[in-house]
């Protein structure tokens, strides 16, 4: 717990995006992983599993509160962009470096989707291979790929419109 | 430019290393020679390297009460110390239990004193031998069970009998086998 226990809360509050939840998330989950530590696969990443178990408690969660709770953003099911037509960055890239952008980033992360946010979490803060995604995730590489492509385009857009606010 | 410009997904999977070699090379190239795609490619590792950014700003400790907490429920769950005594036992309780059971089925069974050697009613076999033979559907003389066993019964001679019956070659002995 105490090798893993700051990765794991951690990954709990990017989840959840507050101290509360991502408290009892947490003890869940290292409940979790004490009782089912026989089902551990030696030579895997014990991490991983952790976030696998965090992974499927979070959306317990989500299920439980389902009423309460809703997604603002809808599931990504479209197909792919293709060559030549996508939009090309608005802001240049050094504007955006210059600026303070926790808050506008926190703001945006938490528009996106559940499974959004997870894998834009797995891929790119803990960085994690697609293939290791879909397993803590429960979903195959294409599901990966595609919610990331989508999330990824999401995020910028939604970053792109809280600078645009704070001016 | 002439060739297409490069899918934000592609860039995506690019950035994380996640294409094929020659996908990979073919990206690769592409960038080199088209500012746009470059410009897109480096919006894209902008946004990864701020929220790596964001993510360190926001660092937190595990809080202690979260361990507490955790240490508190497994001591709860695990059972008292009498309890894991007995399960510890358990196992130990079942086999004896399990030996005893064996022995006093041993003894109580014949197995534990076996009687006599088995005796062979060699009546019984020649009747019931000589009873499957004489129902053979394909004899001439169709059931000769009941008269053979009637006959027994009469305390006539057997061999005689089925001499009778079935001819000088047929003997009892000849039916049983013994004789060729």
């Amino acid at each position: 717990m105490q090798k893993y226990g700051k990765a794991t809360y951690n990954f709990a509050y990017r989840l959840t995006g507050n101290e509360a939840d991502a408290s009892d998330l947490a003890q869940e989950a290292f409940i979790r992983v004490y009782r089912a530590w026989r089902s551990f696969q030696p030579g895997t990443s014990f991490l991983s599993w952790i976030y696998r178990i965090v992974t499927n408690l979070h959306r317990d969660e989500l299920r439980r509160r389902k009423g309460r709770f809703h997604e603002e953003i809808p599931e990504d099911n479209a197909p792919q962009e293709f060559a030549g037509q996508r939009p090309l960055a608005v802001t240049p890239i050094e504007e955006y470096v210059e600026r303070q952008l926790g808050e506008p980033l926190s703001r945006a992360l938490a528009e996106l989707s559940t499974d959004q946010r997870q894998v834009i979490i797995l891929a790119d803060l803990e960085e994690y291979s697609y293939q290791e995604i879909a397993d803590i995730m429960g979903c195959s590489i294409g599901t990966v790929r595609s919610r990331l492509h989508r999330a990824r385009a999401l995020l910028r857009r939604l970053v792109e419109r809280a600078q645009r606010q704070q001016h | 430019m002439n060739s297409p410009h490069i899918t934000a997904g592609l860039l995506v999977d690019y950035i994380h290393r996640e294409l094929a070699p020659e996908d990979d090379a073919l990206v690769y190239a592409h960038l080199a020679e088209c500012p746009d795609c470059r410009r897109e490619q480096q919006a894209e590792v902008w946004l990864t390297e701020a929220l790596r950014g964001a993510a360190r700003a926001e660092e937190f400790e595990l809080p202690p009460a979260i361990v507490a907490r955790v240490r508190q429920s497994v001591r709860s769950a695990r059972p008292a110390p009498l309890e894991r005594l007995r399960a510890f036992l358990r196992p130990a309780g079942a086999v004896a239990a399990a030996a005893v059971l064996a022995a006093g089925a041993f003894f109580v069974s014949p197995l534990g004193h076996p009687a006599s050697p088995p005796m062979v009613d060699a009546r019984y076999y020649f009747e019931a031998h000589a009873a499957q033979q004489a129902d053979n559907p394909f004899s001439e003389h169709g059931s000769g069970a009941a008269a053979i066993e009637s006959s027994m019964v009469e305390g006539q001679d057997e061999a005689g009998t089925l001499a009778d019956r079935y001819g000088s070659g047929f003997t009892a002995p000849t039916l049983l086998g013994i004789v060729p």
